[in-house]
């Protein structure tokens, strides 16, 4: 494929690819996550949006200095062969065990809230068989997608309307009653509603704007963070700091706050909608993880996209007790922490290398 | 002789300027042998071609056997164009006619067999042929499949002249170019590819020029046919290219750079690329006011989403999310199916398959039987099912709800296509509920976003490739603010 075809992401894909990755089951639980402050939790939406812009500027500035490569091929360039290909092979493993978790967590969601007398295993075959379908569309596939996905569930922030008319506005203060632990804590345990951005890392050589590319996620990344905010919010005004503490998720019960006279239980539509938000984010991350395959083998072969399907259903399916496997999704998760600080390590390596790199 | 009168007048003109004899040299025998046996050729070719006649008649330039097609040349045509001037003007047929100087046989069968009149002068075995072609066509009626209230009520015609010079005569202008193709191999049949020069884009006339030369389909009996062949994605439900009857639509798709593709023998012609926006555009609604084109558009749109979630979300609520339902109605609910002995998925799928034979059972017989047994079979079967007990009466209102709205679309293929899609719905609500559904309404989605019309994506309107797309779009803004091309022609930036 020539350079010029492979550019397709125009600015409106960008925005919403990134924006639309960070969207995942993490923003129905972001509440709970940050409980650990209270009601104090109404600005970690904010600290979260300036940590991922700061986080952002390394992935696009690495990105910008190697045009056509991806993140795999740059850890090639700047460790070496075999140490980059070994970091690869990490990644794609972990990419794996984090699809699974996003899936795995949210299948658990629906059957405990939309099908709970079935089990999930066909559920989420088909929901692999899905994903490998807006996967073989390509990277484009995905942003139209993302698009997609984000103008019909925007319509769903009104349902928050009755969280506001029912809550209490003066919860959200004091605002900065917490102590430093705590505040690492909640910081540890909320981050992860909002991972994603960083799969820019990944895409980045198929955007025509490059030099732009910046602007674009940041703008992507402040969209997601102020429908974090707001739902923080409205939580923080709806329930009461046990209620934050012990319910799950927390946002669903939101919707449920809703009166209508023809419809009761807006949650289970709004949960099962909320699979296309997921299938967005498991998409984008599969993507990547088949890029990465197709890196570590060094040839593009379509049947790497079914494998990496077959081994996430195989991780769902462990024959292992639940506390294991959700020690395991979560490990894959702060995992992801190293994932974004990634970058930074890359930048001191390519100052030291970089004369040594570009003669090649 | 009127006739006579009349050709004479048309052919004075010429016959004054030129009354020069054109000389011949004697054949040889071995020429004649040779033209006796290229006749005899052609006889044998045709030998079991009834319609195809072979006349001798004496002219001033000696014997001329005449060979036309009985079927494809009106006995009038060959009268006043060949015999007549035959008989009494002949130096005027070497100027109105062409000569052949290919001797391969299977050529001259073939002018033969698509119209045209074979002279061959006996004297100066001189082979000319004319353009005959005179076949019966139908007069330009109203169209009944895609009627209006409002607008030009007429309709192609299954011959490609008459049909392009319906659009002609919206549009004159040089720069409508038609470029013709011939295509099949068995039924050499010809196409038209018709667009505005100046204003479409190249590309994709290239890529549309491109698929039409690789095309290797022996027989072609109408446009869709080709459509399905050199559609983008053949396996997809959805129609990729855009089919009309309507001149006045196809002259307003070629002014926003469109391209069209006539056949013979087709009253439907083909626009390609479109989006699945305008699968929901009616021509009328440019004719009407822009508030009721507006509503009318919605409707259309929204209702094609209705009609393959009504009846998937009452099983949905039914088997798995009784809760979801307000009291008051899971109540009316469940007491209209007291009585249904199924689970509801059968129950749909059961009244569902009654609509389509009823749908198809209206559609095959003649008009005045078919009424009689939509009726008969709508009310007998309705009601009687409900009384029987086989199914609720909510879900008949439901399923009529949702035939009707099917029909909503002004291209039948999208209204047959909501068909198979419902089917695909309300199996996954039978099997998962409300997340089967999404999972379906989620795999529909992605299908429309991986389509491509003609190498532009089929859903255009969601990633506007131009602003002023969205000017004329679910709601059709003003006339005067619909200036702008829309940006699926657009031609590249030189």
């Amino acid at each position: 494929m020539s350079p010029k075809n492979l550019k397709v992401l125009g600015v409106y894909h960008v925005i919403f690819l990134v924006q639309n990755t960070m969207v995942g089951t993490g923003l129905l639980s972001a509440p709970q996550r940050l409980s650990v402050l209270g009601y104090s939790q109404v600005l970690m939406p904010i600290y979260f949006g300036i940590i991922a812009t700061i986080t952002l500027w390394p992935m696009v500035w690495i990105c910008s200095q190697y045009k056509g490569d991806n993140l795999f091929r740059i850890n090639e360039l700047l460790l070496g062969k075999w140490m980059g290909k070994g970091i690869n092979v990490l990644i794609v493993l972990h990419f794996t065990l984090l699809i699974a978790a996003i899936i795995s967590n949210y299948m658990n969601l629906i059957q405990s809230t939309a099908l709970p007398e079935q089990t999930t295993t066909v559920t989420i075959l088909l929901v692999l068989l899905l994903l490998t379908y807006i996967v073989n569309g390509g990277i484009k596939t995905i942003a139209r997608f993302c698009t997609l996905a984000f103008c019909l569930a925007i319509p769903m922030v009104y349902f928050l309307r009755w969280g506001i008319e029912k809550g209490d506005l003066s919860h959200i203060f004091p605002l900065f009653n917490f102590t430093s632990q705590e505040f690492f804590k909640a910081m540890q345990q909320g981050y992860l509603s909002i991972l994603g951005y960083e799969l820019i890392m990944f895409y980045f050589p198929y955007i025509i704007d490059q030099k732009k590319a910046f602007k674009h996620a940041m703008i992507g990344i402040w969209i997601t963070i102020s429908l974090v905010f707001i739902t923080t919010v409205v939580s923080v005004m709806y329930y009461s700091e046990w209620q934050l503490e012990h319910v799950e998720f927390s946002v669903l019960h939101l919707f449920k706050a809703g009166e209508f006279s023809f419809v009761e239980r807006i949650d289970i539509m709004g949960i099962t909608f909320w699979v296309s938000l997921i299938l967005t984010t498991a998409a984008a991350y599969l993507w990547s993880a088949r890029k990465g395959l197709d890196s570590i083998r060094s040839k593009k072969n379509k049947y790497h996209v079914y494998f990496i399907t077959a081994a996430i259903f195989g991780v769902i399916m462990l024959p292992v007790n639940r506390e294991f496997q959700q020690k395991l999704f979560d490990a894959s998760i702060y995992i992801e922490y190293i994932v974004i600080l990634w970058p930074i390590f890359l930048c001191l390596i390519h100052l030291v290398r970089k004369k040594q790199v570009k003669s090649k | 002789m009127k006739i006579g009168r009349l050709v004479r007048a048309t052919l004075s003109g010429t016959s004054q300027k030129k009354t020069t004899k054109i000389e011949h040299e004697e054949p040889t025998n071995e020429l004649k042998d040779q033209v006796t046996e290229r006749l005899e050729n052609i006889r044998k070719q045709t030998s079991e071609i009834d319609d195809i006649m072979f006349k001798k008649i004496a002219t001033d330039e000696g014997v001329v056997t005449v060979i036309y097609s009985n079927s494809l040349v009106e006995k009038m045509t060959i009268q006043t164009m060949v015999f007549i001037p035959l008989t009494n003007y002949i130096h005027q047929i070497h100027q109105v006619s062409d000569s052949i100087e290919d001797t391969d046989i299977q050529e001259i069968t073939k002018k033969v067999i698509t119209g045209q009149t074979i002279l061959f002068f006996h004297k100066t075995f001189q082979l000319l042929s004319i353009d005959t072609y005179s076949a019966p066509t139908r007069s330009i009626t109203n169209t009944e499949v895609e009627s209006t209230v409002i607008g030009p009520q007429d309709a192609f015609t299954e011959s490609l002249e008459t049909n392009i010079s319906l659009v002609k005569r919206r549009i004159k202008s040089p720069m409508l170019k038609n470029e013709t193709f011939t295509i099949g191999t068995e039924t050499d049949t010809k196409i038209s590819v018709v667009y505005m020069d100046g204003i479409v884009n190249k590309d994709n006339l290239e890529v549309l020029k491109e698929r039409i030369e690789k095309l290797d389909h022996p027989a072609y009996t109408d446009v869709t046919i080709l459509k399905q062949l050199i559609e983008d994605n053949p396996l997809s439900p959805f129609p990729q290219y855009y089919l009309t009857v309507r001149p006045d639509t196809v002259s307003g798709y070629l002014h926003d750079g469109r391209i069209v593709v006539f056949m013979e023998n087709s009253s439907a012609v083909m626009i390609c690329p479109v989006t699945f926006l305008e699968m929901f555009m009616s021509v009328e609604d440019y004719y009407n006011r822009w508030t009721t084109a507006s509503l009318l558009r919605m409707l259309r749109f929204f209702g094609f989403f209705l009609t393959i979630t009504i009846t998937p979300l009452y099983v949905s609520a039914l088997t798995f999310h009784p809760e979801i339902l307000p009291y008051e109605l899971l109540l009316n609910l469940q007491e209209s199916r007291a009585k249904v002995p199924f689970p509801p998925l059968f129950e749909v799928l059961f009244i569902e398959l009654i609509i389509e034979v009823l749908r198809e059972a209206g559609s095959r017989m003649p008009a005045k039987v078919g009424q009689t047994i939509g009726i008969v079979g709508g009310i007998v079967i309705g009601t009687a099912a409900v009384e029987a007990g086989l199914i609720s009466n909510i879900l008949v209102v439901l399923v009529a709800t949702s035939a009707l709205l099917s029909f909503l679309p002004p291209i039948f293929l999208v209204s047959n296509t909501s068909r198979f899609v419902r089917y695909i719905f309300i199996i996954s609500a039978g099997l998962f509920g409300l997340f089967g559904q999404m999972i379906a309404f989620t795999w529909l989605m992605v299908h429309l976003l991986r389509i491509d019309s003609l190498g532009k994506p089929y859903m255009s309107p969601v990633i506007p490739r131009k602003a002023t797309d969205l000017l004329n779009g679910i709601i059709r803004f003003p006339t005067k603010y619909l200036t702008k091309k829309s940006g699926i022609s657009k031609s590249p930036k030189k």
